[in-house]
């Protein structure tokens, strides 16, 4: 094998940076003084980078539901696991004690003001969910005299526990836990679907399914450029700043970089800091093509993005491919 | 369930409680789906490829070592997956060789980057299908899902070096067929004569 044979061998280890310090130093002053290597090197980059052009495509949302059905498991397995609650005789108090706190259950979902609200184990529609507030909390204490609401269905309550901590005081009461299925439907701006979009992105500990799964929503509505939403963006910068799963930041970067028309200062503060920080390279390289893409669409990057970019551009130990787009976008900025 | 490791998630898989099954699947998915799709050019394969491997993941969860990826070991149940699909497909995967998905393009491209895009993707498409399935296996990985050679060796069952040989042979019919140069091997073949 000739010298430049082996050394065009290492040109994909040279652009992934799996070469070792010193095979790559050589690999480089070989590509310098042989101007067919040289050529051969370019082409390999431009191959590289056109490679880059294949998007990432969706699994199709069947295949999940297959594979769940097919292990067992079809959806929502901890519903199939909830013990159904059966007032008994013996403990009829309790169950018009449960009575009492379903009221207070009403209030929890209509809010302090006490309006009628009906529960059901069915899944409920709120079709008005500006006009009629809306309350979704952790947990509240509600007076069972300020709220009249109608019980339908049989819902399931959990973690019944009886208060009656002074008994000299005539009041009792009664905590309990329950779960309703509530469907939010509205149009992708509406201030509401923002801020639950925001918080299912945000609260990764109490949502589920995966925070990867919301992302994958989001991107498919809010890259529409009539639903731009620079807070839906917001949320997705936190992700890339904070979750431990690169599979998710670099997630969080691509839908990012769909939004273009969304992106704040802060967001791209975010995808700044993505690029000089994030340990994984796919996250960086993910990053510095939504800067090169902002700057394509006229977005102005201030002297601190543009100086990460430059910085990035010349920095030797750097992934290649990162160079060659910060390279790219500062082209972009200053053809 | 989302804070355990690939680790703890497969030590409750390896105990029987398949609960952890929607979330590697989750994690996971997307990479394989992706791969398979690019790997086989076909989309129900694609699909099929998808599920059955996550569920051999749980039937043989017990072969699965700590001290290996996750990931790696998914891939190489793919990859064999793949393999065995294009043997019994034979002279059907010639068939839907010229099937290609164009998806649409992100809306925030211009017109004229975006048809610069959608020809890219065909005739990345139409590159990658000209490659051996050996050499379309290890690109495939090298390039979308970054694995190292090590890792791509341990899949295809071979050798680092042989990983080396098919990556570098892929990339120069890439090269080719992507941006229409000669080889660099008959240019410095030629500079040097």
């Amino acid at each position: 094998m000739s010298e430049c044979d082996f050394m065009r061998e290492n040109m994909p280890l040279l652009l992934t940076e799996s070469l070792d310090p010193a095979r790559r130093e050589l690999t480089h002053q070989h590509i310098e003084r042989c101007a067919a290597c040289s050529d051969a090197w370019s082409g390999y980059r431009d191959t590289w980078r056109l490679m880059g052009d294949l998007p990432e495509v969706d699994v199709p949302a069947g295949v999940k539901a297959r594979f769940l059905a097919t292990i067992g498991e079809v959806q929502q397995p901890d519903r199939a696991r909830v013990v159904a609650f059966r007032p008994r005789p013996a403990l009829r108090w309790l169950a018009q004690a449960a009575g009492v706190l379903l009221i207070a259950s009403g209030a929890f979902y209509a809010g302090h003001r006490g309006a009628p609200v009906q529960l059901k184990q069915t899944p409920a529609t709120l079709n008005a969910v500006a006009a009629a507030p809306f309350s979704i909390a952790e947990s509240r204490v509600l007076p069972a005299n300020a709220i009249s609401p109608n019980i339908e269905g049989r819902p399931d309550i959990q973690n019944v526990s009886f208060i009656d901590t002074n008994p000299n005081d005539p009041e009792i009461g009664l905590s309990f836990d329950i779960t309703s299925h509530v469907t939010v439907t509205g149009r992708p701006t509406d201030k509401s679907m923002v801020r639950l979009l925001r918080y299912v992105l945000e609260n990764e500990d109490h949502v589920s399914p995966s925070r990867s799964r919301a992302i994958d929503w989001v991107r498919a509505t809010y890259s529409r450029p009539g639903n731009a939403n620079s807070e839906i963006a917001g949320a997705l910068a936190n992700v890339l700043r904070n979750d431990s799963h690169e599979g998710v930041r670099i997630k969080a970067v691509e839908t990012l970089n769909r939004m273009s028309s969304s992106v704040s200062a802060d967001t791209r503060e975010a995808l700044i800091q993505a690029l000089k920080s994030d340990p994984n390279p796919a996250v960086r390289i993910k990053a510095v093509e939504a800067l090169a893409n902002l700057a394509r669409s006229g977005a102005t990057l201030d002297a601190a993005a543009v100086d990460t970019l430059r910085q990035k551009a010349v920095q030797g130990d750097e992934n290649v491919y990162v160079r060659v787009k910060a390279a790219e976008a500062l082209s972009s900025i200053h053809p | 369930m989302k804070h355990l490791s690939d680790q703890e998630l497969m030590r409750i898989v390896q105990a029987g409680d398949f609960s952890p099954a929607s979330e590697i699947y989750d994690r996971y998915s997307s990479r394989i789906y992706n791969f398979a799709y690019r790997f086989l050019k076909n989309s129900e394969a694609a699909e099929d490829a998808t599920q059955e491997v996550f569920v051999k993941m749980l039937k043989h969860a017990n072969q699965f070592h700590g001290d290996a990826k996750l990931s790696t070991w998914l891939f190489s149940i793919t990859a064999n997956w793949c393999r065995d699909y294009l043997r019994k497909a034979d002279n059907k995967s010639k068939d839907s060789e010229d099937v290609l998905v164009t998806l649409p393009a992100p809306a925030e491209l211009s017109p004229e980057r975006t048809l610069e895009r959608r020809e890219n993707e065909k005739r990345i498409q139409k590159a990658l299908s000209v490659l051996t399935p050996e050499q379309r296996e290890a690109i495939l990985l090298s390039r979308y899902q970054g694995l190292s050679y090590a890792e791509i060796a341990q899949i295809s069952g071979c050798s680092e070096g042989a990983v080396k040989t098919r990556v570098f042979r892929a990339m120069e019919t890439l090269k080719k067929a992507l941006t229409g140069e000669a080889s660099g091997g008959e240019r410095c073949l030629n500079a040097i004569s």
